[in-house]
């Protein structure tokens, strides 16, 4: 799709590091996790999370919407609501069928899943609750988008895991290129710390055990990482083909002008050693995008903490992007968002290229010696033409965007 | 059941708004649909041991036939 230039003119974001852009903005910049125990957790062995500070979806939805949304649709919308406002538009008045929703989860509703299993567990299938499957759902993310904003175009959940926001917003991309729509509402969402979901994420030994110090437990790059935080979102990009978000007035906060996503076919959790998936999908960007490897002066990481994602990306980068582009991990911050990662890093990779900020990789205090990029250890200040976003999943799925100012 | 109770419900438990909930409402409405209607009648059942069905329920046409035909039941328990 080179050549069709593709426009971000709204951002919405909520994260454990705030709801709201300039919330989640101004603490990833400030370097401090909110990660903690959870008492949700109580009996599971890891208890540390990363919750969305302060949600209240009653307040910012409307109770009976909240009473009949899971968790992960609910951040959805708080996002989508502010991403559609930052753009300007008015579903009252738009064509909704020109406009798109295309978000990405990695799980749905596990939570709303779990507590009516104990429904039926204790008290039978005649108490299960009638809203069980509207709830939990994962194309329901995108069908309660279409419902909130009347937005009758094209509409789907895609799901990589880890990689399923970035997916979204490339598989945007590709409809906005197409003419398929006019407007895409893309992006992530995740609420999936739950009792078994969490309980499987520990038996996979791909978690943080350090409970002793949860502020410091995601530490990206780091040589004691072990393990990542789960954390819990939603990331909401609006998107447009720049000839018409310029036709309109629009403020461009930024262009997406290359997408590439390719499998490892390697494992169905461990990424390739060598990175190979993930650097065939970096190539695959710069070619979508018309730009070179040196060309990338930054990279949002995908950067999970765990020893083998970040040792394996790392060396891809340092063999790859000859440019020596500064490297961070928000993550070390948020935690791992899972299926909304990959969307609320690529609305922080605009916002890096908008105010020429590069946020920290938190609680990085001795980078892993066999790693050898340069990491944004403090909030660094710099010019930024191209940045990519990365984003990998379980069962060997790589996603990267290539970012560029508006 | 008083109206009141009835009101309680479905405020407190499926969040609709107090102020639509009028004798002369209808489902409508008060944005009962038959999911919001299934809820109800599982709620029914486990607070006040009131077997209504939903579609009984979606029978009754406003929610003052609703408080009708929960009072007719519970005098019959």
């Amino acid at each position: 799709m080179a050549g069709i230039d593709i426009a971000v003119t709204g951002l919405g974001l909520v994260t454990p590091a705030g709801v709201g852009v300039e919330a989640s903005w101004a603490s990833v910049c400030g370097g401090q996790s909110p990660a903690a125990l959870d008492p949700t957790l109580e009996g599971n062995p890891v208890r540390l999370s990363c919750r969305v500070p302060g949600f209240d979806a009653e307040n910012l939805l409307d109770p009976r919407r909240a009473h009949r949304l899971d968790r992960f649709v609910q951040f959805a919308l708080v996002a989508a609501r502010e991403a559609v406002a930052d753009a300007g538009l008015d579903p009252r008045t738009w064509d909704g069928a020109r406009v798109g929703v295309v978000l990405g989860c990695a799980d749905g509703g596990p939570g709303t899943v779990e507590q009516q299993h104990q429904v039926l567990r204790e008290q039978g299938p005649a108490r299960v609750s009638p809203l069980l499957l509207p709830k939990q759902l994962p194309n329901m993310l995108a069908g309660q988008t279409a419902i909130e904003f009347h937005a009758t175009g094209p509409n789907l959940v895609v799901a990589t895991a880890c990689a399923s926001g970035a997916t979204a917003i490339g598989t945007a991309r590709d409809l906005l290129a197409l003419g398929r729509c006019d407007v895409v509402l893309a992006g992530g969402s995740e609420a999936m710390i739950t009792p078994l979901v969490m309980a499987g994420f520990a038996q996979m030994g791909a978690l943080s055990k350090r409970e002793d110090d949860p502020a410091t437990a995601s530490r990206p790059f780091d040589i004691d990482r072990d393990g990542f935080v789960a954390g819990e979102g939603a990331g909401i990009l609006v998107m447009e083909r720049v000839s018409d978000a310029r036709a309109r007035g629009a403020r461009i906060r930024g262009r997406i002008i290359g997408y590439g996503a390719t499998a490892d076919a390697h494992h169905i959790t461990s990424p390739h050693p060598e990175g190979s998936g993930v650097e065939a999908a970096v190539r695959a960007a710069l070619a979508d995008a018309g730009a070179d490897p040196q060309d990338v002066q930054h990279v949002n990481a995908h950067g999970t903490s765990t020893p083998l994602n970040d040792l394996s990306e790392a060396r891809m980068i340092h063999r790859v992007l000859t440019g020596d582009p500064l490297v961070t991990s928000t993550k070390g911050v948020t935690g791992h968002l899972l299926g909304a990662a990959g969307a609320v890093e690529a609305a922080f990779s605009i916002l890096s290229i908008e105010r020429e900020t590069v946020p920290p990789t938190a609680n990085l205090f001795m980078p892993d010696p066999r790693i050898d990029i340069k990491l944004a250890q403090n909030l660094s200040h710099l010019p930024i033409d191209l940045a990519l976003s990365n984003s990998c999943g379980f069962g060997g799925q790589n996603t990267v965007l290539a970012i560029a100012p508006a | 059941m008083l109206l009141d109770q009835f009101r309680d419900i479905l405020v407190d438990t499926l969040k609709i708004d107090r102020s639509t909930i009028t004798p002369e409402a209808t489902r409508e409405d008060i944005e009962l649909d038959s999911l919001a209607v299934v809820e109800l009648s599982l709620l029914l059942k486990a607070e006040f041991d009131l077997d209504v069905s939903d579609d009984e329920l979606l029978e009754a046409a406003t929610v003052a036939d609703m408080v009708a035909l929960l009072e007719k039941r519970s005098a019959t328990v």
